[in-house]
């Protein structure tokens, strides 16, 4: 790190770097029940090849939880159809966990957790109650 | 766009020279998160000429012990610089262009 750089003008608001305190970072619900993590970040409109706008910067639309196990130990990447989003709007706080208002339950990325839970562990005998 | 086909892309300046990888990327919350129409926006992109990424919290200004690890990550990401949004003239599939007499901030982190 350069410490004979200036430093950037101070922004109003939070500054916060993607890498350190968003990706891969857990995801609670408004109960602080584990929800997912954060795989990816959808930005908004980013011109491609095109002169950038230098008053209008991309925001953050969603966060983004799919499949990307296998393109982190392989490569390549997934598309972007098979990831799950949760809107920035959703979002109540970013910190050691990210928090978010929705409960897990109305997420369409818990629905294989629900499934399994309701079709599978509910038919083994114990399933249907909290381990004591 | 997703912001992994972002980083890792390479950085030239307005005369085509390579500068370096984006490593991270720098978010302006304003209004914060529980608020409302909180939004994120992209403050800048971190550069490093090595595309070594901080961890440990090394990227913070105020962090600054034990002392040999904070001068091996210092080595580690010496180069890497901010740069400003307004300072980013074009983003192409596998390269970002830096508009002529763009500025190298440092990329510590100072908490707000």
């Amino acid at each position: 790190m350069s410490e004979s750089l200036p430093l950037p003008p101070q922004p109003h608001g939070r500054v916060i770097d993607a890498h350190l305190l968003l990706l891969d970072r857990q995801v609670l619900d408004p109960h602080d029940v584990p929800v997912t993590t954060v795989d990816d970040i959808e930005l908004s409109h980013v011109p491609d090849a095109t002169p950038l706008d230098p008053g209008d910067p991309p925001v953050i639309t969603n966060l983004l939880s799919g499949p990307v196990l296998a393109t982190r130990i392989f490569g390549g990447r997934a598309p972007r159809s098979r990831f799950e989003r949760i809107p920035w709007g959703d979002v109540t706080d970013v910190a050691i966990t990210t928090h978010i208002s929705v409960p897990a339950e109305e997420l369409d990325l818990t629905w294989v957790e629900r499934w399994v839970g309701a079709h599978i562990i509910a038919h083994i005998p114990g399933g249907r109650h909290d381990p004591e | 766009m997703i912001l992994s086909e972002l980083l890792g892309r390479s950085v030239v300046d307005d005369a085509g020279t390579r500068l370096g990888r984006v490593v991270d990327a720098r978010f302006v919350l304003d209004p914060a998160p529980g608020e409302p129409n909180s939004t994120a926006r992209l403050y800048g992109l971190i550069v490093s000429p090595q595309g070594h990424t901080s961890f440990g919290g090394y990227a913070r200004r105020d962090m600054n012990s034990p002392a040999l690890i904070m001068a091996y990550m210092r080595w580690r990401e010496r180069g890497a610089f901010l740069v400003l949004w307004p300072d980013l003239a074009t983003i192409s599939s596998d390269t970002v262009t830096l508009r002529a007499g763009y500025t190298r901030y440092s990329p510590a982190l100072v908490d707000s």
